[in-house]
């Protein structure tokens, strides 16, 4: 205890000085940080602050402002169940509509001035001894009795490895760094990448650039988009009848729902919905080259379903193209692929994706004895119900492993797992915890948990790699099951898996 | 990865609203530039064993090449103007303007395609001489097509004009059935060899044919073949005097029978006409090699004339 004692007066010291004592600090102010921060402040709780690296709320629907940017889940669903809008333009809202939502409930609620922005976490260590996380960002440093992730998968961009990308002479930029003061207006774009931003930003652009040209690795399942504008008279019935909104939100949530039993319990249910999508695609396309290469050899499912009706039409239009070829290298002024073939290029347009098996945020968070959250994940993500990790005493993950889900609303896990999060600080506080951490024992058995309900989805058998699965080809980030499943997991804390430390003692450990 | 070809993708805007789909390959400035122009209810693909025979000459900066879709064809749009081959020789003419406004050219033209050069000349025979320095035409005709009620055109102009009518208005029922007999479909070859291809046409040809034929819609083949049956430039190619001219037809050619060519060659008395055995109506597919070499020919001789100049 001599070697930490010591420590104490310099933290003591910080403390006192630049650093600000808070009982709860969220680290993001997207759906996840917003979701918390607004759950306590409705049961009282003030004595918080959300860390958030930009100057907005509003996560990654604050950075995705390329164009054409959209959510693939109608906007009845995705949103929080709270907080309903009835004003809503679109059946599948775009990222401006969206991001106004986000900033209209973050003020509504009250939790915007409880936002320290410009705040990047720099890094965030547990003291044993003081019983706090020193959360140190560009905004100052904070001493939180608890501390809560909720930086998103979708935050980091990931930028690809190409030779020579570096020597470009032109614009590069990634979809979720969008520079909205280049124009691409006549210009010879090449799009890397096909996933879910791409097939978005490519019809966005096609009919002003004067030429587009998208590098496919490897081709997505492609299905109908069924967005259509609100109309008003919807816009006065949501307002006016109560429980309409939320009835259709339940409908919505129920149909989603059934693509599980496909994706995660039986895969021949995926059958009809792969047809649809090749019909879709022969609809589209008729090109019998094109449509080979814009065929997928996987299962649909395996990869994130896309939904779109103007991306095919817009790789097929007169001044797009196709290419299959891999990349060789990124000269000054063009890209040459392996087959020997260069095309000149004014801006490349990385639609690359984001660092989701490796959370960066992992790197910042050190736990008890100093080591990182991507130290002791570099096997793979273990959580105790995707949330908690032993040896990170009172640290909380929102939107971290095993969360993620590809067929509904991503609001509906968040809100679950704020529910979890919630009661793990009320029971801290019922019980007078200062302390409160998971088992490896509890890790053990939720990885097998999932491990198990993974088996034979589509996602781990469907015959494709995919951002849904880490280095090693475990799950880490999908929760493989319905999503009522996880709900009824989270829904209170599962005590028995936690040992909690009193505030009066000094380190002995109550389990429950 | 020696040698790299320049690729870029273009949509020519005609006056009309049409959008073409270029594909130039090759640097902006190599000596000459060759333009493909495709046939009835194909694409730009059809010129793809040809193009690759000339691959290595684009490689090495000696050439640009360029294949488009005729409007309506392909990937290209169809525009406000009615349909004609007069149309589709004014759109070659902007496409020349805007993609190729110098330099010398050789104008390649497959079926319709050819008959799109022939307009092209009619309409602007300036170009002819000076700019383009070369033609190529292959399984062409420069008008009569359907006089002869044994041949398949003339057959075909049978169809007209209710029961094409009757296809457009029913076209989504038409592609349903035509869905129903794909291009892999033993069947179906067998009528596409029949009515397209030569005795030595392998399965592959026909399919890669039958393929791009079969992306083609209902509208292309309706709207076009009254524009092809009203082609008539048979008074009117002395812009192609101008200019030296290779015609090549199959000797089993059932659309463009080789007498079309050989009205084509007594009325341009110093065009080089081949006649090819036991070949069919998709000559540059069944015999690349052949119209790779006529075209070489007329390329060198663009590139000999640059050269003296």
């Amino acid at each position: 205890m001599t070697s930490t004692l010591e420590t104490q007066p310099a933290a003591a010291s910080r403390a006192a000085g630049s650093a600000r004592q808070v009982r709860v600090a969220i680290i993001g102010s997207g759906f996840a940080g917003l979701g918390m921060a607004i759950a306590l402040r409705r049961r009282g709780e003030t004595d918080f602050v959300v860390l958030e690296r930009a100057d907005d709320v509003g996560g990654t629907w604050r950075d995705n402002t390329y164009p054409g940017a959209a959510c693939d889940v109608q906007s009845n669903l995705y949103s929080f169940s709270f907080a309903p809008n009835p004003d809503w333009g679109r059946s599948y809202s775009e990222q401006p509509e969206i991001q106004a939502y986000l900033q209209r409930v973050a003020r509504r609620f009250g939790v915007r001035e409880h936002c320290v922005f410009g705040a990047d976490v720099v890094a965030a260590r547990w003291h044993d001894t003081a019983r706090r996380w020193e959360v140190r960002t560009t905004a100052g440093t904070f001493l939180a009795r608890v501390l809560i992730s909720a930086a998103g998968a979708l935050a980091d961009p990931t930028y690809p490895d190409i030779p020579g990308l570096d020597t470009f002479d032109g614009t590069v930029m990634h979809s979720a760094r969008w520079d909205a003061s280049h124009d691409l207006i006549g210009e010879r774009v090449a799009v890397i990448g096909t996933g879910a931003s791409a097939i978005q930003v490519v019809p966005a652009i096609q009919p002003v650039v004067e030429s587009v040209t998208v590098y496919q690795r490897t081709p997505a399942w492609v299905v109908p988009r069924t967005d259509h504008p609100v109309k008003p008279w919807m816009r006065r019935l949501y307002r006016f009848v109560p429980g309409l909104q939320k009835g259709i939100r339940g409908a919505l949530y129920l149909f989603r729902e059934f693509l599980v039993i496909g994706m995660a319990k039986r895969r021949r249910f995926l059958k009809p919905v792969q047809k649809l999508a090749q019909a879709h695609l022969h609809r589209q396309v008729r090109d019998p080259k094109l449509r080979a290469a814009l065929t997928p050899d996987y299962t649909i499912g395996c990869k994130r379903i896309l939904i779109s009706n103007d991306y095919f039409p817009a790789v097929a239009a007169p001044n797009a193209e196709l290419v299959t070829a891999g990349i060789a290298e990124v000269r000054p002024h063009s890209i040459v692929t392996t087959d020997g073939v260069e095309r000149p290029t004014d801006t490349i347009v990385l639609a690359t994706g984001f660092h989701v098996t490796d959370l960066p945020i992992a790197e910042k968070i050190r736990g008890r004895g100093g080591r990182s959250l991507a130290e002791v994940w570099a096997d793979g993500m273990v959580t105790n119900r995707s949330a908690a990790v032993a040896g990170f005493p009172n640290l909380f993950l929102l939107v971290g492993p095993n969360v993620g889900v590809g067929h509904t609303s991503m609001v509906y896990m968040i809100e679950s797992q704020v529910a979890y999060v919630d009661d793990a600080l009320r029971t801290m506080e019922a019980e007078g915890l200062e302390v409160l951490e998971t088992t490896p024992e509890a890790q053990d058995v939720y990885r097998q948990l999932i491990a198990e309900k993974s088996k034979g989805t589509v996602w781990l058998a469907g015959g494709c790699a995919s951002w849904y699965l880490d280095e090693h080809g475990h799950n880490t980030t999908l929760w493989p099951d319905f999503t009522f499943r996880f709900r009824k997991l989270t829904k209170k804390l599962d005590r028995e898996n936690y040992v909690g430390i009193p505030a009066s003692t000094t380190g002995e450990e109550v389990a429950a | 990865m020696t040698a790299t070809v320049q690729r870029r993708v273009a949509a020519v805007r005609t006056p009309d609203g049409a959008q073409l789909h270029a594909v130039v390959d090759g640097v902006d400035d190599a000596p000459v530039t060759l333009v493909l122009a495709h046939g009835w209810t194909l694409a730009q693909a059809a010129w793809d064993d040809v193009a690759d025979l000339l691959t290595p000459a684009v490689a090495e900066g000696e050439l640009r090449l360029i294949r488009y879709d005729q409007r309506g064809h392909g990937r290209s749009t169809w525009g406000e103007a009615e349909i004609s081959m007069d149309q589709l020789g004014e759109d070659l003419g902007t496409l020349l303007d805007q993609l190729v406004p110098t330099g010398p050219v050789v104008l390649g033209g497959h079926s319709m395609g050819g008959m799109t050069i022939m307009c092209l000349a009619a309409a602007r025979p300036e170009l002819f001489g000076d700019r383009v320095r070369g033609v190529v035409l292959v399984s062409t005709s420069a008008g009569d097509l359907t006089s002869d009620p044994r041949s398949a055109a003339g057959r075909m102009a049978t169809l007209k004009p209710a029961v094409l009518n009757a296809a457009l208005a029913g076209a989504v029922v038409v592609e349903k059935l035509r869905a129903l007999l794909p291009p892999t479909h033993p069947r179906h070859r067998k009528m596409v060899r029949d009515l397209l291809y030569g005795a030595d046409a392998t399965e592959e040809m026909v399919l890669a044919g039958a393929e791009i034929m079969h992306a083609s819609t209902v509208r292309s083949f309706v709207s076009f073949m009254p524009a092809l049956d009203e082609h008539d430039k048979r008074e009117n190619l002395s812009a192609l005097t101008s200019a030296p001219v290779e015609i090549l037809v199959g000797d089993s050619d059932k659309l463009t029978p080789r007498r079309h060519s050989r009205q084509l060659a007594e009325a341009l008395p110093d065009a080089q006409l081949y006649e090819v055995e036991r070949t069919g109506h998709m000559l540059p597919q069944e015999r690349p090699r052949l119209v790779a070499d006529a075209i070489e020919r007329l390329l060198a001789d663009a590139t000999r004339d640059e050269a003296a100049a």
